[in-house]
């Protein structure tokens, strides 16, 4: 699905099917801002949700579960936070449904907007803390 | 390396895509290609010669090999696609740049192209793991989603509809008491949203599926489900947000592709024909192996046009 991006000139990019992934190329003094979805060393959170710290590694676990069991994933393969589901092979009927499996296990509720918004395990892992975190408050 | 108009058939040869004209704002082409159909490892590196460093990148880090592989072959698709259209010999598959629009949607990067007018091409792409499509368009911004007609759900449909789908898509599959058939008209629903979300190009965020429905209205009164009889049937979208979307702008197409996947194309209406009358959108369908072979499907038992 659609990423947001803020206001850019000429990139050259890459395409996940499905899912837009930013790169960059230098072009002379050029300010972009970056989803870097696939690239944990370029991310940039969106400015929509904003996880100040990192979720439990637990929350992350049980991510990564639920993730394998919507994908079908054999056991060897590797899941992680940095875990991009588009790589994983899910396309955007999988990530919604990965959405629905995280809301039964912990008993949240995502928007809309938030649950399109998921690109990483990690992504998924730090709003659940702070859907979680809104609800006991 | 200079591409030839209408090439030979030959294996191998990087020349070979032949010239396809595109002229009119009413018409869609889809090009499909099947992966498990591509099994030379000549022929993928050869796709991979076309992509860009980027690119390259991003599909060769991915560890599962049939993904690998399925990324590889979109990318290939959509470069051996776009560059079909180009009349100026400048062009060819490796030479495209891509650009992401404000929202986020890839496009053409035509800004690179000093001495002539290239042709106003849009296109969007699809994938399941066992077909990957490519839909353009000129002069329209164009969106298409394609599903495994077989597809399984892990959730139940009628609570995955209720999560996801506006009032009246729930109404309409609820009503619907066949399971089977229940969730191949959900898998309809859903390709002919995404599309819709894809051919707006705003991002999800900007039209979450719960505020439009998709209604597939046929001509001759009866049943949504179970009527055979779509010759005159249409599709529209309502939003409840009309103020944004100006929904009778878009129209749609549903097909049964290649008898495995349900496939639909958003394209937007031509603003310069007035009334209510709706001319449908000429489709043309190709399977394709790029460099190898292609193949027209339209008219074929590959492409059953289900309505629209």
């Amino acid at each position: 699905m659609a990423s947001i991006t803020g206001s850019f000139t000429s990139l050259s990019c890459s395409l996940m099917p499905n899912q837009a992934v930013n790169r960059v190329s230098k072009l002379g003094s050029v300010s972009l801002s970056i989803s870097g979805k696939s690239f944990p060393s370029l991310r940039v959170q969106p400015a929509r949700f904003h996880a100040s710290c990192a979720a439990k590694p637990e929350t992350v676990d049980k991510v990564c579960k639920i993730v394998r069991k919507q994908l079908a994933l054999p056991d060897e393969s590797k899941v992680a936070g940095h875990s991009n589901f588009a790589s994983l092979g899910a396309d955007s009927l999988d990530t919604v449904e990965i959405v629905m499996g995280l809301e039964e296990e912990f008993s949240i509720s995502v928007e809309e907007e938030s649950a399109q918004n998921i690109a990483t395990v990690q992504d998924a892992a730090d709003l659940i803390e702070k859907l979680i975190e809104n609800k006991g408050a | 390396m200079k591409l030839q108009c209408l090439g030979k058939q030959l294996f191998n040869s990087s020349a070979n895509l032949p010239r396809i004209q595109l002229s009119s704002p009413m018409e869609a082409h889809l090009w499909y290609i099947i992966p498990s159909e591509v099994q030379s490892q000549s022929l993928l590196n050869q796709y991979a010669e076309i992509l860009s460093p980027c690119e390259k990148e991003i599909v060769f880090e991915m560890r599962d090999e049939e993904l690998r592989k399925r990324a590889l072959l979109a990318r290939a698709l959509v470069r051996t696609t776009i560059a079909r259209y180009q009349i100026n010999s400048h062009v060819s598959p490796r030479s495209l740049k891509f650009i992401k629009n404000v929202h986020g949607k890839p496009e053409v990067d035509w800004q690179h192209c000093e001495q002539w007018r290239p042709l106003p091409l849009h296109f969007n792409i699809s994938h399941t793991s066992s077909l990957i499509a490519c839909g353009v368009t000129v002069d329209s911004p164009i969106g298409i989603d394609v599903e495994k007609k077989n597809r399984r759900l892990k959730h139940n449909v009628m609570s995955f509809a209720q999560r996801y789908f506006s009032k009246h898509e729930v109404q309409v599959l609820s009503a619907i008491s066949d399971p089977q058939l229940q969730l191949q008209e959900f898998i309809k629903l859903w390709t002919l949203k995404e599309a819709y979300v894809k051919a707006l190009g705003r991002g999800f965020s900007d039209a979450p599926f719960k505020t439009f429905t998709i209604r597939i209205r046929s001509a001759t009164k009866g049943s949504f489900a179970g009527n055979s009889n779509f010759e005159a049937s249409e599709i529209v979208v309502d939003s409840f947000d009309d103020s944004m979307d100006l929904t009778s702008d878009w129209k749609f197409v549903l097909m049964d592709l290649a008898g495995s996947h349900y496939a639909a194309i958003c394209t937007k209406k031509d603003s310069s024909i007035q009334g209510i009358q709706i001319t449908p959108t000429k489709l043309t369908v190709w399977k394709t192996i790029p460099f190898v072979h292609d193949e027209c499907v339209s008219g074929t038992a590959a492409v059953v046009i289900i309505s629209g």
